[in-house]
């Protein structure tokens, strides 16, 4: 699928932050116009949501895709060895994930989860946090609708 | 106003060469492996993943290296049979997920090695009738899984443990468009019969060659005297053979032991190489060598 400006003539952008699912498995991910700035959001309902995740790639994949071994298999079977989930959260320094926050990324389905942990740190960055806990976690929901 | 075509890519998620770049990593694997081989039965209950241990054993006693895929994701046997336990460690770095090493120095993988505990099934989620619409779907992406993620290292067979049934053989083809072939597995019952008639049909139709078709439990051979008596009445196998015009690569008598671990922990075949089973593998692996030496 792919997103057209059409003012611009101009295709438009997945946005790699700003993305969320719902618990209801609702989805909504953001494009952009690089030349006129207009943003869209593509809303999903719970089958197409449902539709890219079992086939193994991940939405913000083109630069982002899981190296991963058995990726989808470990992260969505409903009990799997350990090591084949050990998708960790940000490898970013300065930035310090309390066990909560890291529970809380990891029930985000794989193939946004790269977005999403992008989307936290992001927030986190702009706002000058150096833990992302909870509480922020949940200003990040607010901020774009997690 | 542009048109689909006029748009590179797909603004981002590229999802295109994701799938492309799995398909390769696909290719990489398999590029390392000579001989892909399917065992497929109809009807489940005829022995054909002890079966297909032993023949690997088999192979494996005459210096070929193999690997079995255990693709009955839902009814895992081969890890049992090759004496691979349920939480054999797994070694996970950048070539993938090691297969693991059985019985005659077999490589493996399958379910049963991914889950936490023995009795875990295969479950893609917790909540009742949550993904009942994408199971075949989450499954056609396990197998590609199971084949590329896997590192096999360099071997000359692959033996692929199907479930029962002949509808993941679509899905073999095409992750695996260079499989060697099939191997039927019937018991000498006629419900059996008829249902591996159709796997036949629907190979041959669907354009996959099949190596040629054995008749397991064809009689029991009796361990004092080897004296053999039929279990099953039915229809001559071989003459199922004439009927579908592919060949008859030999009947194994039935033996308790083949589906057992030894004391030892090998294989039934290479612990009792003189038993009728064990020679009529024998004669059905010469006819599986013959077939992938003269196609390859």
């Amino acid at each position: 699928m792919k997103f057209l400006c059409i003012p611009c003539d101009t295709q438009m952008e997945t946005q790699t932050d700003g993305i969320m699912p719902s618990d209801s498995k609702n989805l909504a991910l953001k494009f952009k116009c690089k030349k006129c700035g207009h943003s869209i959001a593509m809303l999903t309902n719970k089958f197409e949501t449902e539709f890219v995740s079992k086939i193994g790639v991940e939405i913000g994949g083109g630069s982002e895709e899981s190296k991963s071994p058995f990726n989808m298999v470990g992260n969505t079977l409903s009990q799997a060895k350990e090591i084949l989930n050990k998708d960790q959260p940000a490898e970013k320094k300065e930035l310090v994930w309390t066990d909560e926050a890291k529970e809380r990324i990891q029930r985000v389905p794989f193939f946004v989860r790269n977005m999403a942990k992008k989307t936290v740190i992001s927030y986190a960055q702009e706002h000058g946090a150096t833990v992302i806990d909870a509480k922020l976690m949940d200003e990040v929901r607010d901020k774009v609708g997690m | 106003m542009k048109t689909y075509n006029d748009l590179a890519g797909d603004g981002g998620s590229n999802f295109v060469g994701q799938v492309t770049s799995q398909l390769e990593k696909l290719r990489t694997r398999l590029d390392k492996i000579k001989h892909k081989i399917a065992l497929m039965s109809g009807k489940g209950g005829v022995g054909k993943s002890s079966l297909t241990a032993n023949i690997a054993g088999c192979l494996a006693d005459r210096g070929y290296k193999v690997g079995i895929l255990d693709l009955d994701l839902n009814g895992p046997s081969i890890g049992k049979l090759l004496s691979v336990p349920n939480d054999v460690k797994l070694n996970v770095d950048n070539d993938g997920v090691h297969a693991g090493e059985g019985a005659n120095g077999i490589k493996i993988m399958s379910m049963d090695m991914l889950l936490p505990t023995a009795d875990t099934p295969v479950m893609w989620t917790h909540k009742s009738g949550e993904t009942a619409s994408w199971v075949s779907m989450l499954e056609n992406t396990a197998i590609r899984e199971l084949i590329a993620d896997t590192y096999w290292g360099e071997l000359d067979y692959l033996l692929l443990d199907m479930p029962p049934g002949s509808d993941r053989i679509d899905n073999i083809k095409e992750l695996i468009p260079e499989l060697a072939g099939v191997i039927e597995i019937t018991i000498p019952s006629s419900i059996s019969q008829h249902i591996v008639a159709k796997s036949i049909t629907k190979n041959n139709t669907v354009g996959v060659p099949i190596i040629g078709l054995i008749e397991n439990m064809g009689g029991y051979a009796c361990p004092s005297c080897n004296a053999e008596h039929p279990l099953f009445s039915g229809q001559d196998v071989e003459e199922l053979c004439r009927q579908k015009e592919v060949d008859y690569l030999g009947k194994i008598p039935f033996d308790p032991r083949i589906s057992e671990k030894t004391g030892n922990g090998k294989l039934f075949y290479s612990e009792h190489k003189d038993s009728p089973a064990a020679k009529a593998i024998d004669v059905s692996a010469d006819k599986i060598l013959n077939f992938t030496k003269s196609n390859s």
